[in-house]
């Protein structure tokens, strides 16, 4: 543990242009990175999953959502890709409409421009079998920015590099362990430069031994000022990333605040039974 | 009783040039037959009903009627409607051709089926274009997938060419029956039309299992 956290104080600029992210707090703190107002989403007429939930996240922060499973956490984060549809209210990223729901039969309106602005890493491992590690890394960039080969991939080997995995750029994902399979999906959600990252249980499908890894690198992310927002069920990571804590039960959100008063002094009954659960296992 | 399976030497050409027959339309109704299979598992994915209708009811249909009837349509029925003879090669190309896609189909739409909702997912959050999705990720992954499948439905496809031998057709098959016909020697010559279409057929068949243990290996996640 104390050795994730003095990677954390040396960590490196893990920006893929170097220039662009020096500090993302100095310049737009104060406003509201993201506002999700009054969230509706339901699977089926019965299965609700966000029954209102409202949340804003300043830049700069470090939002951690914890809460029991069912409670809309990984929901939450899906319909903040742009991944889910939803029933009503709209999520807003610095100022720009991002997503609206179209009441009535229309679909989901999400604003694409911003979405580009969001990476996203999951619990399962999403990396393409069929494509090198570097391959995986230069795809988007590519195709979606129409950066050039070259430039992509020298990006691509700084970014591997500094995550120390230039000797697997050839490599394909099922030569890697898990704990390197989640690295190079963060590296390359980074590739697109975005100005929010999305953490959804990224170790929950990993062995023990490799948590820490995985962990070191979103301390590093975060000492370096990216915006994150993370769901985990890893309280001592939370506690550690936090800048703020969610808690997040029955599709909207409970109680939240600093680590230190959401983990020592909970003050709604719903959060304490949740933690001493978590607690005394 | 003793057999004699030197006399069966004397007409390795003969027997050759059915193997060639038999071998090159394989290959003719192989390539032809999985370009329509992939052409048809699209379209049995397609929001287009009417295109998902059409290929369901040609795919089952030639999964559910015997090859040699098929075979027989095309080359006795068909001409009768069309009033016009149509050469043994053509139909055993039509029928094996459509066979062989109704078939391919099958696989194909499996291994398509086979790409993870969490990859699409990752597409999604990349930014990728849907064209993107489909010809960088989705399209090559299907296609690697088929390739064990697809193989043994060509192994198949080799061993059921031997009914073009019932509509005239020269291959191995034919070859073999008529020879063993003229010499008065079915033991001998069946035997050894049987081992040939085995020692084509059984590598192939052993290098399907190698691919595709390699395969999966490779696209295991």
């Amino acid at each position: 543990m104390n050795k994730s956290m003095s990677n954390l104080s040396s960590a490196k600029s893990f920006s893929a242009t170097d220039s662009t992210n020096k500090s993302p707090t100095a310049s737009t703190s104060g406003q509201a990175l993201v506002k999700v107002s009054n969230l509706h989403k339901s699977y089926s007429p019965t299965i609700q999953v966000l029954k209102g939930l409202d949340l804003t996240m300043a830049a700069g922060e470090r939002l951690v959502v914890i809460g029991p499973s069912g409670g809309g956490k990984s929901t939450l984060l899906r319909v903040m890709m742009g991944l889910e549809q939803i029933d009503s209210g709209s999520i807003t990223f610095a100022g720009q409409p991002y997503i609206t729901a179209n009441d009535g039969k229309a679909k989901t309106k999400i604003n694409l421009a911003v979405r580009q602005q969001i990476g996203m890493v999951f619990q399962h491992y999403t990396l393409f079998p069929h494509l090198t590690i570097l391959q995986n890394l230069t795809l988007a960039p590519r195709k979606v920015r129409g950066e050039s080969k070259a430039s992509a991939e020298a990006r691509g080997m700084a970014l591997l590099t500094r995550f120390g995995l230039a000797a697997k750029a050839g490599a394909y994902p099922n030569q890697l362990s898990g704990g390197q399979k989640q690295r190079v999906a963060i590296a390359r959600a980074l590739m697109l430069d975005p100005k929010l990252m999305l953490f959804d249980e990224v170790t929950s499908a990993l062995d023990p031994e490799l948590v820490a890894e995985v962990e070191q690198v979103i301390m590093s992310l975060a000492e370096q000022g990216m915006p994150m927002m993370i769901v985990t069920h890893d309280m001592w990571f939370a506690k550690n990333i936090a800048s703020r804590v969610v808690f997040c039960a029955g599709g909207v959100v409970v109680e939240e605040g600093p680590p230190d008063q959401i983990f020592n002094a909970p003050k709604h009954e719903r959060t304490r039974e949740f933690l001493d659960r978590v607690f005394h296992i | 009783m003793t057999y004699d399976f030197a006399v069966v030497l004397g007409y390795w050409e003969a027997l050759l040039q059915g193997l060639e027959v038999t071998v090159e339309l394989t290959l003719l109704c192989a390539a032809l037959g999985s370009a329509l299979g992939f052409v048809t598992s699209l379209a049995r994915v397609s929001p287009v009903r009417f295109l998902r209708w059409i290929s369901t009811l040609y795919v089952e249909f030639f999964r559910g009627t015997p090859v040699l009837i098929q075979l027989f349509w095309f080359f006795f029925c068909l001409p009768i409607i069309l009033g016009s003879d149509i050469s043994n090669f053509i139909a055993a190309t039509v029928t094996l051709t459509l066979y062989t896609g109704a078939i391919t189909s099958e696989t194909f739409r499996a291994s398509l089926k086979s790409i993870r909702p969490e990859e699409i997912d990752a597409c999604i959050a990349l930014g990728l274009p849907r064209l993107t999705q489909i010809t960088n990720i989705v399209l090559p992954q299907a296609l690697l997938r088929a390739i064990p499948t697809l193989l043994s439905n060509f192994v198949s496809l080799f061993k059921e060419s031997a009914l073009v031998s019932a509509v005239g057709m020269a291959d191995l098959m034919f070859v073999g029956q008529n020879i063993s016909s003229n010499i008065a020697k079915p033991v001998e010559v069946l035997t050894v039309v049987a081992v040939i279409y085995f020692v084509v057929a059984f590598p192939l068949t052993r290098a399907v299992t190698v691919i595709e243990r390699k395969m999966l290996a490779k696209l295991a996640i």
